[in-house]
């Protein structure tokens, strides 16, 4: 599967997925898998006393979904480089769509690479996080 | 709250799992050792941001390691990371985090005053001394605040 993707890629091809309505449960699903308490992500009491109207998703939740992009396209073992800057919060009910643009496909050291920028929407048309991405197949 | 924390950092089949399902991915190579191996891995690989479960392995966990750089975790937000993979990570995999500098700088916020950046860079060393995962990432502390829009 993910060797194919490498040897179908074109400069500015694309992949998203979206992700409907977001809530606290899968705040705190994230928390305890990830090992992220910070309360501000899921207690309400806390989140008001920071001045916020309820709590909001943790930035690396936003960010593990969207390297799914790359997983799903290229494969679990695909990823070189990923980095990204969080723009907006995510807030329970929110629609967000992942996606991803090859920008670049090159040869390194003999070895297909495609460099990628990604980007998650919400519903009002907000970025929540911007990324780029450097994938290459990998053989153990 | 009592955390227990064991020396160095296991990547295990069954966080693999609950990790991918937290984040609703169901690649069956992050849920099926045999898939995975059928595919000619060594066992199930980690998403690529799986060592964000380091947090359960280190005191990191009730928020003292923001603490200990004298934040206060109303007003703290995460602005970003970079990962550098040398190699995928598997379950099996034990990891040692070698922490390095943290450069900080402060910036004029749009929204929220001034903030406080903290870039915090380390690696992580797999059991054969190999550095496999190089890091930066990187902390805000806004001047109060931050309304969103």
């Amino acid at each position: 599967m993910a060797d194919s993707a490498f040897d179908k890629i074109k400069e500015g091809d694309e992949y998203s997925f979206v992700v409907k309505n977001f809530n606290r449960t899968q705040f705190v699903k994230y928390a305890g898998a990830g090992g992220d308490f910070n309360p501000i992500h899921h207690d309400q009491t806390f989140a008001e006393s920071a001045g916020l109207p309820t709590v909001f998703g943790m930035g690396m939740l936003t960010s593990g979904m969207l390297a799914r992009v790359l997983t799903d396209w290229f494969g679990a073992t695909s990823v070189k480089k990923y980095g990204f800057r969080f723009k907006t919060r995510l807030w329970p009910g929110d629609d967000v769509t992942f996606k991803g643009v090859a920008t670049k496909v090159y040869s390194e050291g003999g070895i297909k690479h495609v460099d990628l920028d990604l980007t998650a929407v919400n519903q009002k048309g907000e970025v929540l996080i911007e990324s780029n991405a450097t994938c290459r197949p990998w053989k153990p | 709250m009592a955390t227990i924390n064991p020396p160095g950092f296991p990547i295990e089949r069954g966080k693999i799992h609950e990790f991918a399902n937290s984040l609703q991915d169901d690649n069956p190579m992050y849920h099926d050792e045999v898939a995975a191996k059928a595919a000619g891995l060594p066992s199930v690989p980690a998403p690529p941001t799986y060592t964000a479960t380091s947090a359960h392995f280190s005191s990191g966990d009730d928020g003292s390691a923001i603490k200990s750089l004298g934040l206060d975790l109303r007003f703290v937000l995460h602005g970003g990371q970079e990962f550098e993979f040398v190699r995928p990570l598997f379950a099996g995999d034990v990891l040692t985090m070698r922490t390095g500098e943290v450069k900080s700088f402060v910036k004029e916020g749009k929204r929220g005053g001034q903030m406080k950046i903290f870039d915090m860079f380390s690696e992580y060393v797999d059991q054969n001394g190999n550095v496999v995962i190089k890091v930066k990432n990187t902390v805000l502390q806004t001047g109060g605040v931050v309304k969103d829009g």
